[in-house]
Order: structure tokens, then sequence, then C-alpha cells
């Protein structure tokens, strides 16, 4: 498994977020937002409980506003592109990003040979 | 002080149509002017982040703005205001009630209490060597309830000094410590009720300050199952459940929300009076940890971690 379908760059409109499940757990493990022609992949993972998915329904990752990540637990709210918290129980600390790649035909990709770490493990 | 409990928690949130939905399906009644009510008439009200009647939010990401005490008589409601007022300012309302603040800077409300007094059956289950609870012939198991919030039952607050903080609820509000975890935070009950707690701390960074979760109180074990399962189909995500707590022995199931907090159902609470001796549990060293750790241990069977594709 090198590099992993999540969908079109066309799917998401602007400050959209869409989540997947790419092990097929029955639950979403990444996500991805689009901020202008950018998208950005992070585990769906707060860093204030590890493992802890952010949205209290599916897709649910952004304020309404679509300005900011948020996780729905108890309100951290994220940078959409670096991903780091800046308030809320793990202010200073930040999502883990998954890198993307964009095929020619404007599909999105996860590299996920390149993850060594994945939240959610205690070990 | 005759404090019975919450009568209402306040938000200034980000999306009011998501809240809206979300209380809604939670089983709450929309009564208009963004307040949601159990059957009692306590309530959860939203209104708008920017909304200027709203009292100042914590510096925190936090959308609770107000904890609404409800009191027995106008008699307490004056009682308080000449405690509080010892040390710090307490208005009255338009609406008569005062607000004021704790040692933590939360803004809390009290009312005349709002509370109606309901008259309902609780769960009945039957046991073998038991009395009987449920007569012959009355069937156990509904399919198509819709079981409905009774009253706010709690609150649980992240605060930066758990002694402090439970000092002020005591000393000044006549709040009672039924249980506590050493070096983490008190369960607390007011006065006015036997419940086991209406709040209870947790002992975190200041920049945690907030409501981690509150909660309302069902008619048993089995609505709360079907409460959480009515969420589940509407395709709410669970945060920790279902279950049973130890300290306070109410079965729970907690949900995220777009309130930015946790939203509880729960039952069957343990109740208690002065002859009561609270229990202390330690639950380890680092306090900031505790809480992380129960969750994982507790809300694992929900869902396997992902595996690790390294
Ligand atoms: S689990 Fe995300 S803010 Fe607490
Ligand atoms: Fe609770």
């Amino acid at each position: 498994m090198g590099l992993m379908f999540l969908c079109y760059l066309d799917d998401l409109s602007d400050r959209e977020a869409r989540g997947f499940d790419p092990w097929q757990e029955g639950r979403d493990s990444v996500f991805v937002v689009r901020k202008g022609d950018s998208v950005y992949g992070y585990f769906d993972s707060c860093p204030h409980l590890e493992g802890m998915p952010l949205p209290w329904r599916k897709d649910a990752y952004l304020d309404a506003a679509g300005q900011e990540i948020v996780c729905a637990a108890h309100g951290a709210r994220f940078n959409i592109v670096s991903g780091a918290c800046f308030i809320g129980p793990c202010k200073g600390q930040s999502l883990t990003p998954v890198p993307l790649t964009f095929s020619e035909d404007g599909r999105i990709l996860a590299r996920l040979e390149e993850l060594t770490i994945t939240p959610g493990r205690a070990d | 002080m005759n404090i019975i409990g919450p009568d209402s928690l306040v938000f200034g949130v980000d999306d009011i149509e998501a809240c809206t939905q979300y209380l809604t399906d939670y089983g709450l009644e929309s009564v208009g002017e963004g307040r949601f009510e159990a059957l009692d008439g306590t309530s959860v009200v939203i209104r708008s982040k920017d909304d200027a009647s709203l009292p100042p939010p914590l510096e925190t990401a936090t959308q609770l703005r107000k904890t609404v005490y409800g009191v027995a008589d106008q008699k307490v409601l004056d009682d308080i205001e000449a405690e509080l007022s010892k040390d710090r300012e307490v208005k009255r309302l338009s609406d008569g009630s005062l607000e004021s603040v704790d040692d933590m800077g939360f803004t809390l409300g009290f009312q005349v209490s709002v509370r109606k007094s309901l008259s309902m059956a609780a769960e009945a289950v039957n046991a073998p060597g038991a009395p009987k609870q449920r007569d012959v012939n009355v069937i156990g198991a509904e399919p198509d309830a819709d079981p409905r919030p009774r009253t706010l039952s709690h609150v649980v607050y992240f605060v930066p000094d758990h002694a402090k903080a439970e000092a002020f609820y005591a000393d000044r509000l006549g709040f009672v410590t039924t249980d506590r975890f050493t070096g983490v935070g008190p369960f607390m009950r007011p006065a006015g009720t036997e419940d086991h707690h209406t709040l209870f701390m947790i002992q975190t960074p200041p920049h945690m300050k907030g409501c981690e979760h509150f909660t309302f109180h069902m008619g048993g074990p089995t609505e709360v199952m079907q409460a959480g399962t009515r969420m589940v189909n509407k395709g709410y995500q669970s945060f920790w459940g279902p279950g049973r707590h130890i300290f306070g022995s109410n079965w729970f199931w907690y949900f995220k929300s777009p309130l930015g907090c946790n939203m509880e159902y729960d039952a069957d609470m343990d109740l208690h009076d002065e002859s009561w001796k609270a229990r202390e549990a330690e639950i380890g060293a680092d306090t900031s940890q505790v809480f992380l750790f129960q969750h994982r241990e507790k809300w694992a069977p929900t869902g396997p971690p992902p595996p690790n594709k390294a």
C-alpha cells in the first residue's frame, strides 16, 4: 500500500473537510481540509486524548465559518495549514499530518508508506 | 444554603444551527429564544458567541458562559447575595436572578428554581429473590420508546486549582463533597439535593479551564442505552460509553457536541445525606494524565485503534 486514493480535489469545496477510513476500520482515521486550492491532511486524532477522533458527526471538522479545525470533545482549535492547536486543552501541540500527493488529474492521494506513527496506539 | 442544583447552562456558540439540531436530537424541547428544556423545565441555553448580553467568555476554548443554579426560595437568594457580596460583585439582573463569579472565574447565576416536580416511574427491574418491581405481563423492552431527558443533572469543570475551587463551593455556597479523586478534584452536591454530584471538578493546567461535559438524568439505564442509540443512529459520535461510573454509580454515555464539550446521558445516580463519609481514591501522581488514561481504558471497546501500518 503506497498511495491511497482519498477523493478528487473537485469533490471538496473551499473550506470543506472530509474524513476517510483507509484501513477499513469502520470509522474515519484521517481527514483532509481544502483551503483555496490547497489541501491539508491529518490523522483524525486529538492531541489532548490521543486516538480520540475530532468531529461530533461525520466530516464536522471545521468551525461554522470554515476557518479553523475544531475538536468537538473539549473545543480545541487548530490552524488548518499548520495543524497547530492555538487554544484549548492541547494548546501548543499539533495534529499529526498525513502526507498528501496530488495527481495531474486532480486526485488527492495519501502517501501512506511514509507513515511511521499511527495515533491511537498506546505503544 | 438551599441550592437545589443547576437550572440552566448558558453557552455562547459558534454554530447556532448545528447546536439547535443537536440539542433537539438529544431529546430536549426547543421552547424558543435559544432555550432547550428537559421535562422538568431545566435547560440548556444557546446564544451566538458574539451576543453582547452574555457574560464574557473565559480566556480558553470553552463555550460555556454561565451556570445558573436553582435555589429553594427568595430567602436563599438573599443569603447568597449577602455572602458573595463580601468579596465580589453580585449583580441583581432584571429577572430577579443574581449573577456573580466563582473563584476560578466561571460565571454563576442564581434564581428561584424553575424546576417542575415530576411524577414519573423509574425503570423497574426484577431479579430472582427480590420482591417484584415490574408486574406480570408488563413488558420491559420497548423498541419504539423515545426517552426524554428528565432534569439537568450535573456539570463538570476543568479547573486550575481544585482545592481552591472546592473550598469556594463548600465554604461559600454550602456544597458537600461526596467523594474525591486525590489531587484531581471533588464530586460535590449542594445542600438541596441528595444526588451524589451536581458538580465535579478536574484539575488541569489553566489553558484547559472550561466545561468538560454536562448531562441530564434519564429514567434508567435502559433509557440511557436507547437515547444513546438514538444519537448514534442519527450520526452523532460517541465520546465514551455506555458504561457505569464507580463514584456516583450513574450509568453514562457521552457524545461529542457542537457546544465544544461533551454531552452525556446519565441515570440512577447514588443518593446521599449528611451521614455519608466521602471516599477518596488515588488515581496517580500525574493528574493531567489520569483523565486521558481513564478514557483510553474505557473507550477502547468502542472501536479498535488504527493498526500500525508503519
Ligand atoms: S479530546 Fe480534543 S479537545 Fe479534548
Ligand atoms: Fe457525568
